[in-house]
């Protein structure tokens, strides 16, 4: 007899935005493959550029350069060290705890259940700090005049 | 079972990726704050210093092993993503196929480009 292979997650992709009670560590999933996806985007258009126009010799990749040194690509860019600093970090969350780490201590289940990462949100809330200033870093960074 | 050590390689390989971008991004985009740490760096984007770090030895390892790191880590996750998307079986086979070919294109790509300017 065939067995009846049940769709369990109906909602797809937009399952990743809302589907009831969501809190912040839903919304930092959600985060982090919406980051990873945009640095892999990324990482293909960057390799593209490095490779094939790198390989061409020193004219070609100064025309790509002067051609990619304009507002957008430096917004862009921008949102990529973004990108990185969030997903680097929270993925540093996610293994911590994953292994086992400063999680909440166990308590009954009695409604209304709470989850032990919730009960214990003073790592995430570090990670995200020292993302910032990652982020404030790389702006600093610009301010200050390197990055040119 | 497999799912587990692909859920391992997966951590083993974000932090090592993460680890090396981290230096790529740093001597790319900090310089400004690098010079004040006594690390002094300039003009990374241009030619000249792009074929020097090629023709180091280091530079070229450093790139190789990023993009060997960051091609599982993202293949890794596109392919979990592609598993929780809830995909038919042939779908889902064909996802599997078309992200191992883009990743292996990629990484040749990716790694042809030093080895060959290392090797000039």
């Amino acid at each position: 007899m065939q067995m009846k292979r049940f769709r369990e997650n109906n909602l797809g992709i937009f399952g990743w935005l809302w589907a009831g009670n969501y809190r912040l560590e839903r919304y930092l999933y959600t985060l982090h493959r919406i980051t990873g996806l945009g640095l892999i985007l990324f990482g293909i258009f960057h390799l593209t550029v490095t490779t094939v126009f790198r390989i061409q010799g020193k004219n070609v990749w100064d025309s790509a350069m002067s051609f990619l040194d304009n507002p957008i690509f430096k917004i862009g860019e921008f949102l990529v060290l973004i990108a990185f600093s969030f997903h680097a970090l929270n993925g540093l969350r996610l293994i911590i705890h994953e292994i086992g780490f400063a999680l909440g201590k166990p308590v009954p289940p009695i409604y209304p259940y709470t989850d032990a990462i919730r009960r214990n949100r003073a790592l995430t809330l570090i990670l995200m700090v020292i993302a910032m200033l990652m982020i404030v870093a790389f702006i600093t960074n610009s301010v200050l005049g390197g990055w040119k | 079972m497999k799912n587990t050590y692909l859920q391992l390689v997966q951590m083993i390989s974000g932090i090592l990726a993460g680890l090396l971008l981290a230096v790529h991004i740093g001597v790319q985009r900090l310089d400004v704050i690098l010079g004040f740490l006594g690390i002094y760096v300039s003009n990374t984007l241009s030619f000249n210093s792009m074929i020097e770090r090629a023709k180091q030895i280091s530079w070229v390892t450093l790139y190789i092993m990023l993009l060997f790191f960051a091609m599982l880590h993202a293949s890794n996750g596109l392919y979990k993503i592609s598993v929780e998307m809830n995909l038919s079986r042939t779908s889902l086979r064909l996802s599997i196929i078309f992200i191992i070919l883009v990743g292996l294109i990629f990484f040749i790509l990716g790694a042809y480009t030093p080895i060959t300017l290392f090797m000039k």
